[in-house]
């Protein structure tokens, strides 16, 4: 398969019309009856959310103290999944957004589950913030009014800006996903078979017809939106990262953070692109239209991002050693070899750094199935890193007396697996109901290279 | 009370905790113990985190903590570098909590928490209030000044060598101020510009060899409080 | 032929031939034509002189009074309002403010975006006089359509304006009841 000369490679059939596309694909929701791996996934991912509202229930009801948290470790796992999970979402938006600007043509197949990944992954990352404090039922302190004793929120604290920032990338996913759907929407409406079918879509679809002018309006917008994508993705990771950098631990103490942390979201984001594209391609079909050259081009995308993460993890190291500060340089020695939780960081360096490399093959890159164990290593692997940074700063900073080795309980398990169950049954349901791959992005990808050209 | 369990888990609550640190041989060694409170500091880096206004700074340099507008995020326990600051992890004052303190138990003065709040050494707020309203209730005139060693926080009360004390430091003439002025006086974490409130007295000793043995445990610190 | 008609509506194969079609009858000096296609086609919205200006202008607007607005509200709650000190920072944190007050100027410029582009296009406007034809339906999925209402006929012949996008390859013509 890689013998196939490289302008012979298409990125969607050569032989597929714009009605062929909408028959292909609405059909899938429309037509057919979901595929077996649909309803194994669905299960499986319905089990898991049944897990996630038990364990909250007796989160809520009981107090956060049933995590593995304590003092000094005062953050455990839901800050790391809050993390994790907000990095998942940016390459969805990176994909809608930032690959429309450089106008890449293998954005149109992919850009629909990206951006679906995207919205279900700010769910559970804004979930997780109530997750973790100890009177959620109190949250709405947050809210900039002046609320009870007449006291607004506390402007200079992180959690502030987060409450902002998360609320902010919350909108614009879901604005930037319904705008994308919106003339599929249409396409819905006018093959819908079923009165309820044609009443829903039709109410979501705004009576969307497709007028030239409606068109230019629509590109307007999309195009202000892209813009304001690649700030968005900079603003909101960097302002969740600095939870960690604004404060003076040693080990969060770091203006390399945003940055950092922005390059590590895209890296773990990228892979949950590829890990999706991979299984979706094999439970839908789609092979014709998500093909090895996408798979290709979203593994370099992992591998650029994996480089500057790789690059971070030796300036973290090198600045603490610079600093000449002597707890700076102890977060290290106690993170590589000292501390307990050392293994959790050589682990992270294995499969960020190490398992990472093998995307420089492009024989590697193409392959689904490498392509998509190196997706799920990634996943862990950034996983890991939140951990580490989370739990090994706190774990031994400045007053010896102080420091303690926490683990996860089976509850922060029980909540984790919830969440992921809960994102699973999101995406499942989405499949079903809208179409996976974005129809107006592949119409205009088919007249400038399909057979709906009308050139013939 | 929060029971053996918990403390075990790091769970613990005390407002005031000895560190301890051991030197020498590990058959005799010697041991230097600091008690750590919240240090109530000027710069507090657990203030400026918190995103509910839940600690603030009051105008007689006290760290205030609020128990009721606390929602527990505790940014303000991973920004403290003393970790001074203890957490309701369950609500251990529920009368059905595993360790609960019977109500007759608790004191009068201080608040009762609930789950889900941080807490922490308060200089004995409660105290302090009392002394001051008195002060304001009597007619005498005292220019808003509370005599020195009026106020006593419990600490202080129960040290039996007397090697706590608090006062006004504003004031130059009290215990406290004239006890800050020496040369021994040093903050625990001082570079870390958190100007803390409570600082610490360096004890010198100078034993003579020629007396008992090296090895012979001594105290090396006592503390200043104001 | 209807007086009542909405106007006639053609239906063309590719989308070149919409275009063509609707170069042909701007050049003839026709108004009031409405094309419609499942993408968005290159040069098709300029050739109806169909501006977008309004959405920038929605966005810009927006995001600028949310961005006053944010900046504002922090700083008169923390300085006029209900002042007081953590960590020794001055009441007027500044450097604090700035990043909620991006975050609501990037979240208003999008929200603007697309109220810019629904108040723009009128959307929603259930009821329009082309989905009175039924093949209009292929107008999300393969067809392309040009629509010259009534009014912008005048009192030209509607067989000659049928005869003319026959000409210009129109595959099918057929009148829009009201």
């Amino acid at each position: 398969m890689s013998r196939a000369e490289p302008d012979r490679e298409r990125l969607l059939p050569a032989t597929l019309t714009h009605g062929g596309a909408t028959r292909w694909i609405s059909g899938l929701i429309t037509d057919k009856p979901a595929p077996l791996s649909w309803f194994v996934i669905f299960a499986v991912c319905s089990v898991l959310l049944v897990v996630f509202l038990v364990s909250l229930t007796y989160l809520f009801s009981v107090g956060v103290g049933i995590f593995g948290i304590n003092i000094p470790v005062a953050w455990g796992l839901p800050i790391t999944n809050t993390i994790w999970w907000i990095g998942i979402a940016h390459a969805g938006t990176l994909i809608s957004a930032v690959l429309l600007l450089t106008r890449q043509d293998w954005r149109a197949s992919i850009n629909r589950f990206a951006e679906a990944m995207a919205m279900f992954a700010i769910v559970c990352a804004g979930l997780y913030p109530l997750i973790h404090l100890g009177r959620p039922s109190f949250w709405y302190y947050l809210l900039p009014y002046p609320n009870t004793m007449g006291l607004w929120p506390q402007w200079r604290s992180p959690l502030v800006w987060d409450f902002f920032a998360i609320t902010m990338y919350l909108l614009f996913t879901m604005s930037f996903m319904y705008l994308s759907l919106l003339p599929d929407l249409a396409t819905l409406r006018d093959r819908a078979k079923s009165r309820l079918g044609q009443v829903s879509y039709g109410l979501l679809a705004l009576a969307w017809r497709g007028d030239a002018a409606h068109w230019a309006r629509y590109q307007r917008a999309t195009l202000i939106l892209a813009g304001c994508a690649a700030p968005i993705v900079c603003v909101v990771t960097g302002i969740v990262s600095t939870d960690l950098a604004v404060s003076i631990v040693p080990g969060y103490h770091f203006t390399i953070f945003p940055p950092y942390f922005v390059a590590g979201a895209l890296f773990s984001g990228f892979a949950t692109v590829a890990l999706l594209a991979v299984v979706l391609r094999w439970m839908f079909s789609l092979q014709a239209i998500v093909t090895r050259i996408h798979l290709d081009y979203i593994g370099r995308m992992m591998l650029v991002f994996a480089m500057i993460v790789d690059y971070a993890y030796t300036q973290e190291m090198f600045t603490a050693w610079y600093s000449g500060e002597d707890h700076y340089r102890y977060v290290y020695i106690d993170r590589i070899w000292e501390g307990a939780y050392a293994p959790v960081w050589w682990t992270m360096i294995a499969l960020n750094v190490g398992v990472a490399q093998l995307l420089w093959f492009k024989g590697i890159r193409r392959n689904p199935v490498a392509l998509l164990l190196i997706a799920i290593a990634v996943d862990i692997g950034m996983w890991l890193e939140r951990f580490q940074i989370v739990f090994t700063s706190t774990h031994a900073d400045y007053m010896p007396s102080n420091w303690d080795v926490v683990w996860p309980t089976a509850w922060d398990w029980a909540v984790y697996a919830g969440s992921l169950g809960l994102f699973g049954f999101l995406l499942m349901v989405f499949l079903r109901v809208m179409p996976m791959v974005s129809l107006h992005d592949m119409r205009e990808l088919i007249a400038r290279k399909g057979a709906g050209s009308g050139h013939g | 009370m929060v029971g053996k369990s918990e403390v075990l888990r790091g769970h613990d609550m005390h407002w005031i905790r000895i560190d301890r640190y051991f030197e020498g041989q590990p058959e005799a060694p010697s041991m230097i113990f600091q008690p750590v409170t919240c240090m109530h500091c000027e710069n507090a880096p657990c203030e400026y985190v918190c995103p509910f206004a839940a600690t603030q700074h009051s105008a007689e340099g006290l760290n205030e903590m609020i128990y009721n507008r606390c929602v527990g995020t505790r940014y303000c326990s991973q920004n403290c570098p003393y970790k001074v600051r203890r957490f309701n992890w369950f609500t251990y004052t529920d009368k059905d909590a595993p360790h609960s303190t019977p109500p007759p138990a608790h004191n009068p003065d201080v608040t009762v928490r609930s789950g889900g709040v941080m807490e922490k050494c308060t200089y004995c707020v409660q105290r302090i209030n009392a002394v001051k309203i008195a002060a304001a209730r009597t007619d005498e005139p005292n220019n808003g000044r509370i005599a020195d060693g009026a106020i006593v926080t419990a600490c202080q009360q129960a040290c039996p060598t007397d090697a706590i004390v608090f006062g006004d430091v504003a004031d130059e003439t009290t215990r406290v101020s004239r006890e800050k002025a020496s040369p021994l006086d040093y903050d625990l974490l001082g570079d870390l510009n958190t100007r803390p409130r409570t600082s610490y007295k360096a004890a010198v000793r100078n034993p003579n060899p020629a007396i008992g043995s090296p090895d012979a445990p001594y105290v090396e610190k006592g503390r200043v409080k104001g | 032929m209807a007086e009542s008609a909405y106007g006639l509506i053609a239906r063309f194969e590719t989308a070149d031939d919409l275009l063509a079609a609707v170069k042909a009858l701007r050049a003839d000096g026709m108004l009031g034509i409405q094309a419609y296609s499942p993408y968005p086609v290159a040069g098709l919205a300029d050739e109806l002189d169909a501006g977008s200006r309004g959405v920038a202008l929605w966005s810009l607007i927006s995001a600028t009074l949310a961005g006053i607005a944010t900046y504002v509200m922090q700083w008169y709650a923390a300085v006029i309002d209900y002042p007081y000190v953590v960590g020794g920072k001055p009441l007027n944190a500044w450097p604090a403010f700035i990043p909620p007050t991006v975050s609501m100027v990037l979240l208003f410029a999008v929200l603007g975006a697309v109220i810019g582009m629904a108040v723009g296009n009128r959307l929603p406007q259930p009821y329009h006089p082309a989905f009175n034809v039924d093949e209009f339906a292929h107008a999300s999925d393969d067809g392309f359509f040009l629509l010259v209402t009534h009014s912008a006929q005048g009192d030209d012949n509607h067989s000659e304006l049928g005869k003319r996008l026959h000409d210009l390859k129109a595959t099918s013509i057929v009148e829009v009841p009201r």
